[in-house]
């Protein structure tokens, strides 16, 4: 890896202003959480920093506080830690089983939340240096190459698919991420923070360079809302989603009053499927039910030549875990 | 108490799990630089111009060698072509071009990105069959098919009887086509050696499954008399047949230490050691099997290309057909060059991707025929090797029949696509048999009046535990407790000559030299007395076994169930019995631990593991544990294990080889339980998610 200095910020506000000095100064600065993934980026050269703004220093991001407003996360919080906290696993079940999902406990000992959701893709090409639009080059190389891990749903012109467990979770839990940078701090939603290839083919989210992913902030508990996340992936750890669905539903006794289906592995981003999870509404959830939402959560599915499996897969796991999360 | 067959734990267990053992990658030597190598990024090109000055330059690097001032022959890395450290063509993504000494890592990493080199790229090929195409670019000269062991460039061809008759003569003929991907060896420790000149000595801290054959393959291509090559590992973490003799990173390391003068450490990366060294050989197999309406085999031919990568280290068989009773065999195998990482010796190099191919056919033959495919083994299996010589001992039958018991194959077995259920369960079993060769290795032992018996053995103990099984062998022919035994092991300046942990040969070889070593020094205790003062008494033998007029093998059969979920595609191994003839089994704890270990690799590579190449480009997508999707903790299944104790008159009390066995039935036996489950064949490994929702589509 090319030698690069690293900062420890111990506030925010210190964390940011490192970032705009060194930009100011003609550095690449980066930062990172628990480098889990930042460092492997740094060893292959794909991403070659001048300085690094370690968050881990910078105090109390890293908590879970819950009011009757809403329940914020630090982003500095471990994927294990989540994935652990009482709070979260009883109100929000489907972000602390995602978190669970993630890697191996190594992985999850280190990586934070915020990480998680930042992370870069993990496309071969993009992995080996090809020079693609995530490298700043101007092709897919997996549009038309090797594309069994790919999109099943993009338009183009990146074929990646976004690799976050939390981030579909997330999407599906209706969270809003606060972000803050050298002018002041905003508060993104979830289904906004995520961005599409067509809109910035370089880039998987709206943060810009100066940016942090603060804390991830999530409407309160409602009891009748129950929520799961299920991954199915090639071995039983250790790696990426091939596909997977955060699913929220809202039950009023055996009927669905509201739903959200949010698929992983299947496109650049979290991908959102209000149609499929409308049907759900004011219905009792029986198989023939879910095998209707599953056949809407895939209908416009357009496949590349080599993960066509992908389509029965989603279907096969957004059908059985609608039917599963009614019956809890 | 006699310790031999009872379960021991590994003599050294206590340091490998505390951090106390050095292992090669621990050696810090006074003055020692760090190496890195330069590879291709290109899977086939001419290197027009290469330029050092720039990182020689570099503020900390002491030496760079490439082909234009390195001109050694790495002999054990290809047997029919000539491989240089540094060939120029460069044929794979990966073939090192340069490599680097410095200071430290990084800045031997540094200077890498500083040599410039100018390639001019050349056409390359990733398929083995079109690599025998006519008009298809020559890899190496003279063409891309690997002279055959007489050195001509024709395909190894194997025949008995006549295959033309016993196909005509036959009642059904059936043909089948399977492939079998490339899949790296994975072993845990990384690669590294530490190489230190001291005058016109090498030293030389290898991380290798055989000190005296890197000894000799080092001092042979460095042209140095043995006496001046010490090659030393005291601790080994696996290689699985990828590290045995010397590597290319071994004279690297020595040839950079000799221009700096001072030690050198080279270790290679995760993602080094999946491209630049080697893996199993993909094949393609082409079958035609002939048999009369009753199950019985007529004829067996095969066809098969295995793809050796870019140089020829290995025999590149496709084997298995020994573990049929047939009249008419023919057998042509094409070792054939690509541009893609080398492909070479990894547990039971031919036999796992062999057996896929032909224990699938016959599976699939005893379905049509509809016959058990336990009483079609029965009714097949080998009685005598190549249906000609004796076995010194006969297990398989056994291991058939007792696994079936313990399986409870019976009540288990149904016919194919039986259960109409969303996760369908469904079982199958393979054979396995592998060579249990006996021959030359050394041992010494040596007696002083403490009492202690040091067994100075060559081995370096590659994982299967072989310093623990000479401890048992020397205290059982010493009858003496285990804990009087001291193991000196993994040094040439201390150990004789001892065959390399490959072939599953070294509880056979050296554990018979153990044998022979003990009678000599109980023969002196005999008539000298137990030694007292300063008297030492010093045993020695260095035995030669042959076996004449039958053939010595180890055999297994394994079974399995598994579920595959039809809507998702899992397939998850739910219950698995491995019954082994391997003889009088030493050490029960280890020799389960080999077998489940085996079995567990083949799930890998039945299932999920392969180097995948991008077809443009010619570079390896997905190199390292992560990508190429090894087996976790959590993927390897309950593996019940059965030993069915043949005697055998050859080999350290009748012991034959257990380490490579495990690994053979294991993948055709999971393609055929998913096949009994749902009554798709999958042809082509891996069985992975993608292909089982093609073949359900
Ligand atoms: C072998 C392996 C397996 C994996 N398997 C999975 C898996 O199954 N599921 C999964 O979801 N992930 C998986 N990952 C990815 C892993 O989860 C992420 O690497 C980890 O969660 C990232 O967290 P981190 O804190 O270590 O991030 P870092 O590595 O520190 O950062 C990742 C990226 O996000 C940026 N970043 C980090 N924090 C912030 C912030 N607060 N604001 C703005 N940008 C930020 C960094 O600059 C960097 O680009 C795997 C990784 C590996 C190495």
């Amino acid at each position: 890896m090319k030698a690069f200095t690293n900062v420890n910020p111990r506030t925010l506000e210190d964390a940011v202003s490192a970032l705009t000095r060194s930009r100011a100064s003609g550095a690449r600065a980066v930062v990172s959480g628990g480098g889990s993934d930042l460092l492997g980026l740094i060893k292959e050269r794909l991403v070659q920093p001048d300085i690094v703004v370690n968050l881990k220093t910078v105090a109390g991001l890293s908590n879970v506080r819950a009011d009757a407003r809403a329940t914020t996360i630090g982003g500095l919080i471990t994927l294990d830690a989540l994935s652990r906290e009482a709070h979260i696993r009883r109100d929000y079940q489907g972000l602390a089983e995602a978190a669970a999902s993630v890697g191996t406990p190594q992985i999850r000992n280190v990586g934070t939340l915020a990480g998680n959701v930042c992370q870069r893709p993990w496309c071969w090409y993009l992995r080996n240096g090809y020079a693609c639009y995530k490298n700043g080059g101007d092709r897919c190389f997996a549009s038309s190459g090797e594309n069994q891990y790919h999109a099943i749903f993009s338009q183009g012109p990146s074929y990646i698919v976004h690799p976050s467990d939390t981030a579909p979770a997330l999407v599906a839990l209706d969270a809003r991420f606060r972000v803050v940078g050298p002018r002041g701090e905003r508060l993104v939603n979830a289904s906004e923070f995520f961005v599409l290839p067509r809109v910035d083919p370089a880039r998987e989210n709206v943060l810009q360079d100066d940016e942090i992913l603060a804390e991830i902030v999530l409407p309160p508990a409602v009891s009748s809302r129950r929520s799961t996340y299920a991954k199915i992936l090639d071995r039983e750890a250790w790696t990426h989603a091939l596909v997977s669905a955060a699913v929220v539903l809202d039950m009023d006794g055996d009927v669905c009053r509201r739903a959200r289906i949010v698929l992983g592995g299947v496109a650049p981003v979290p991908w959102d499927r209000p149609r499929a999870a409308g049907l759900l509404e004011g219905q009792r959830v029986t198989p023939e039910l879910a095998a209707a939402v599953a056949e809407a959560a895939v209908s416009d599915a357009r496949p590349l030549a080599k993960n066509g499996y992908k389509v029965p897969l989603t279907r096969g796991l957004v059908g059985r875990t609608v039917l599963a999360l009614a019956r809890q | 108490m006699s310790v031999l067959g009872q379960p021991t734990p590994r003599i050294d267990a206590a340091s490998r799990v505390t951090g106390s053992a050095r292992y090669t990658g621990d050696v810090r030597l006074p003055g020692m630089l760090f190496a890195r190598v330069l590879r291709s990024p290109h899977p086939h090109a001419r290197i027009t111009a290469i330029r050092p000055e720039r990182a020689l330059a570099l503020d900390g690097v002491k030496a760079v060698i490439t082909h234009q001032n390195c001109r050694i022959v790495w002999s054990s890395g290809d047997s029919r072509n000539t491989r240089y450290l540094f060939n120029n063509p460069v044929r794979f993504v990966g073939d090192a071009v340069a490599a680097v000494a410095a200071i430290d890592p990084h800045v031997a990493e540094e200077a890498l990105q500083l040599i410039e080199v100018s390639y001019q790229t050349l056409p390359f090929l990733l398929d083995s069959e079109k690599a025998l195409q006519p008009g298809a670019i020559a890899i190496h000269p003279g063409g891309n098919l690997s002279p055959n062991e007489a050195g001509v460039r024709q395909p190894e061809v194997y025949r008995r009887g006549s295959i033309d008759d016993g196909l005509r003569e036959s009642e059904l003929v059936y043909e089948g086509r399977f492939t079998s991907a490339h899949v790296n060896n994975a072993q845990m420790e990384p690669r590294v050696s530490v190489a230190s000149w001291d005058g016109d000595e090498l030293t030389v801290y290898a991380s290798t499954q055989g000190i005296s054959n890197c000894q000799r393959d080092l001092a042979k291509d460095l042209n140095l008399p043995l006496e001046r090559v010490r090659v030393v590992c005291e601790y080994m973490g696996g290689g699985f047949g990828n590290k045995n003799q010397c590597h290319d990173f071994d004279l690297m390391a020595a040839v950079l230490a000799q221009q700096a003068g001072v030690p050198v450490r080279l270790e290679l990366t995760r993602k080094e050691d999946y491209v630049a060294v080697h893996g199993r050989w993909a094949t393609h197999q082409y079958y035609k099997i002939g048999v009369s309406r009753d199950g019985t085999l007529q004829a067996i031919q095969l066809r098969g290309y295995s793809d050796m990568g870019a140089y020829r280290k290995s025999s590149g068989s496709i084997a298995g057909i020994e573990l049929y009773r047939c009249p008419h065999v023919e057998t042509t195998v094409h070792p054939v060059h690509t541009n893609t990482a080398v492909a070479a010796n990894y547990r039971a190099p031919a036999y796992p991707q062999g057996v896929f191919g032909l224990d699938s056919m016959m599976d699939q033959i005893a379905h049509e025929l509809k016959i058990d495919p336990l009483e079609f083994r029965l009714k097949n299996a080998t009685r005598a090797y190549h249906d000609e010589l004796p076995y010194t001992s006969y297990g398989l039958e056994d291991c058939i029949r007792r696994g079936a018991d313990v399986f409870e194959w019976r009540k288990r077995w149904r016919r194919a696509a039986s259960d109409t259920g969303v996760v369908k369960r469904g079982v199958g079993m393979a054979m396995g048999s592998f060579a249990a060769r006996v021959g030359r290795s050394s041992a010494v032992i040596r007696l002083d009046a403490s009492g202690r018996y040091a067994v100075h053995v060559g081995v370096t103990d590659a994982g299967g535990g072989a310093k623990t099984t000479m401890a048992i062998i020397a205290a059982e022919a010493l009858g003496v407790p285990l804990d009087r035994v001291t193991i000196v092991s993994g040094d040439t300046d201390r150990c004789p000559y001892s065959i390399g942990e490959s072939g599953s040969r070294t509880t056979n070889f050296t554990g018979y030299a153990v044998v022979e070593a003990a009678r000599d020094l109980k023969q002196q205790i005999e008539t000298r007395g137990l030694p007292t003062g300063s008297v030492v008494l010093i045993g020695s033998a260095t035995p030669e076994p042959v076996i004449k007029g039958a053939a010595r093998y180890s055999f297994a059969a394994h079974f399995v169930e598994v579920e595959v979920d039809v809507e998702v595609g899992g397939l998850r191994v739910v219950k698995y019995v491995a019954a082994h003839d391997s003889g009088r089994i030493v050490n029960p704890l280890t020799a389960r631990s080999q077998v489940k270990g085996g079995v567990t690799m083949g799930l890998g590579m039945a299932l999920h593991e392969q180097l995948l190449y991008d077809p443009r480009t010619g570079r390896p997508l997905n190199a390292g544990y992560y990508g190429a999707r090894v087996m976790t903790h959590l993927d390897a299944p309950d593996v019940e294990v059965l030993f069915v104790e043949t005697q055998d008159a050859h080999g350290p009390y009748g012991a034959k080889p257990i380490g490579e066995p495990p690994i053979i039935p294991s993948v055709a036996a999971v393609a055929n339980a998913f096949f009994n489950a749902t009554g798709r064949r999958i042809r082509d490994l891996p069985i992975s998610r993608e292909r089982i929702l093609e073949v359900l589509a």
